[in-house]
């Protein structure tokens, strides 16, 4: 293997591990193997000049969101990592151990798993791994859902951590919200006639006043581990864009009437050194994958990274062509057995 | 060992991952879940490949044309580039070990995909997992399921509902599902696209083709490799053990048929 895992190579045939623009990788230390796609940042793309290369350059890092494969909904994460690498910026998306294509034996109790932030260590171990094998100055993790709760974790945890990208994340525990058989079908039932929606509004003032009751403070079932993680990044001074999509009953970033108002919460937690942005995006779902969510959300990142980090550039002596790497990386299909 | 490669199509690159073996009992190509359905049900398509590699059964799977990690633009992808994908990766695999038998099986519109290739002559034996008459019928049940989602996302006004946008679909007009961008064509071309007669009859398909076939239709339990009302619901960590056990064993005695019969 090559430093950076691309396999043996051999020539003359059509199984690569590296095309134009991406190049398959895996981080293998500390024992633990993760799959992940690299997108190459495109030379003379905006905010650097043609034929010029950025030194250390920011990595933008994709973590999967829940169970979903690295591509995440739609392809969506894919799309984002082509075009942030067409600005300039090094894309990676990573299947974290037990997902996607990357092996290990996957918890049962994922989503409890996650919020306790178990994914935490092993995504900051592996930044630095990829920020060392990369040659990065350092990484923006971009998380979604539950996705967005590891990137907090892991921010916390990492030095290499730079910035921080949270699609919809939640900041309670929703393990605890279980509800039986009989309440999921009320709930759908009052999502879908006119009587259930005028009782649910009723449930949801009822839950206002209780909410009222208690002042400012979060909830039993707020994720506080989380909420700790989350004061130790924003008191680094990260920069950190929140996306909010568009919730049932809800209109911009204020909650559904009845629920805690994290968003608020969370940038009070912040105020003191905060670089926090929270954009909300019409016209999506929870998963930003639809045209509208995946354009608007490229379109805010971009600027955003420009802002925050902007390109120092210079010329390197060494000039490798992209043809030239994919031609490096072609491993021939017959002699694949020699070449692995 | 478990290695991500590009393969090379026209205009495309395919991801594949080869779950390679030493002394390969046989060789199996697995034609996944269509779009939607591979991002809801990767994981226990995964362990399955990885289930069939620990027995000695060498594994290629890998996204379709414009899917996933593969490129291209699946507005622009239609069932014939997806069934060019799966004859051009056979035709790989042919070349690697020629003497070991080769599976087909396909999930879904998979099963279509790798019906019709062995329909064509290719492969040993195939093994179907819920394969529709036509690729039709599967988009209809994923557009009912990502509906049924959304009318639980979105207020009344703003619902549409399967039958706008399968009304839209035959105006003309593209519709988004689950990221995934359906054009009138791909809509179109799924009516014709179907699995071959004979395969809809386990006894028919040895009859006609000489070579084992396997055909199941996946219930509700096997989810989410089975469609099933809303994804999320824990169903992507479920153990499918007993559904990888039983189709092992039935592999194993295609293999066996093969060896025993066909040298």
């Amino acid at each position: 293997m090559d430093e950076r895992g691309r396999g043996k190579f051999c020539r003359g045939g059509a199984v690569i591990g590296a095309i134009e623009s991406r190049e398959l990788f895996t981080l293998d230390g500390q024992n633990v193997r993760l799959q992940g796609t690299y997108h190459r940042p495109r030379n003379g793309a905006a905010g650097s000049s043609a034929g010029t290369r950025v030194h250390n350059p920011i990595g933008v890092l994709f973590l999967n969101s829940l169970f979903l494969p690295r591509t995440a909904t739609g392809d969506s994460a894919v799309y984002w990592a082509e075009s942030f690498a067409a600005r300039g910026y090094p894309a990676f998306r990573m299947d974290l151990p037990g997902l996607g294509d990357s092996d290990a034996p996957l918890n049962t109790a994922l989503l409890d798993f996650i919020n306790a932030g178990g994914y935490g260590s092993i995504a900051s171990a592996k930044i630095k791994e990829l920020v060392d094998r990369f040659g990065l100055s350092g990484v923006v993790i971009v998380g979604h859902c539950a996705g967005a709760v590891t990137a907090i974790f892991a921010a916390a945890a990492s030095k290499e951590c730079k910035g921080v990208i949270l699609l919809d994340p939640y900041f309670y525990l929703p393990q605890q919200m279980k509800k039986s058989k009989a309440w999921k079908r009320l709930v759908r039932w009052a999502a879908t006639s006119i009587v259930g929606g005028a009782l649910s509004k009723i449930y949801d003032w009822l839950k206002n006043i209780r909410l009222a009751l208690g002042g400012s403070r979060p909830p039993g079932n707020a994720n506080f581990a989380l909420l700790r993680r989350w004061s130790e990044v924003a008191n680094k001074g990260l920069p950190t864009l929140l996306f909010k999509a568009p919730g049932r009953k809800s209109t911009g970033t204020k909650p559904r009437v009845g629920e805690f108002d994290y968003i608020k919460h969370i940038q009070t937690i912040a105020a003191r050194k905060s670089q926090v942005t929270v954009q909300v995006i019409d016209n999506t779902d929870h998963s930003f994958a639809n045209g509208a969510g995946r354009t608007a959300v490229r379109e805010h990142v971009e600027r955003w990274l420009r802002d925050c980090f902007p390109f120092s550039e210079s010329i390197e002596s060494e000039t490798i062509t992209e043809a030239s790497l994919v031609e490096s990386n072609k491993i021939d299909y017959e002699n694949q057995a020699q070449c692995l | 060992m478990e290695q991500a490669y590009y393969f090379e199509v026209p205009g495309a690159h395919l991801y594949t991952v080869l779950h390679s073996v030493t002394d390969p009992v046989a060789r199996v190509l697995l034609v996944g879940p269509f779009a939607s359905e591979r991002q809801n049900s990767y994981g226990p398509w995964v362990r399955w490949a990885r289930y069939l590699a620990e027995r000695h059964i060498e594994v290629l799977r890998y996204d379709y044309r414009g899917i996933g990690e593969s490129t291209g633009d699946f507005a622009e992808m239609s069932f014939a580039d997806w069934h060019e994908d799966v004859l051009l990766l056979t035709e790989w695999m042919s070349r690697r070990f020629p003497a070991v038998p080769l599976l087909l099986h396909g999930l879904e519109i998979g099963a279509i995909l790798a019906g019709k290739a062995f329909h064509a002559g290719i492969g040993d034996a195939l093994l179907l997992w819920s394969p529709p008459t036509n690729a039709n019928a599967a988009l209809r049940t994923t557009l009912l399921r990502w509906m049924g989602l959304l009318q639980l996302l979105r207020y009344s006004e703003e619902r549409k509902t399967a039958s706008d946008c399968i009304r839209e679909l035959e105006q003309g007009l593209s519709i988004e599902v689950e990221g995934y961008q359906w054009s009138p064509k791909l809509w179109r071309d799924s009516f014709n696209f179907e699995l071959p007669p004979a395969m809809n009859n386990e006894e028919a398909s040895m009859q006609k083709y000489r070579r084992p076939v396997k055909s199941i239709i996946l219930a509700a339990n096997a989810a989410p490799l089975a469609k099933k009302g809303i994804v999320g619901g824990g169903d992507e960590i479920r153990d499918l053990s007993w559904l990888y056990s039983d189709n092992f064993e039935w592999m194993n005695g295609a293999v066996a048929s093969f060896v025993g019969g066909g040298q």
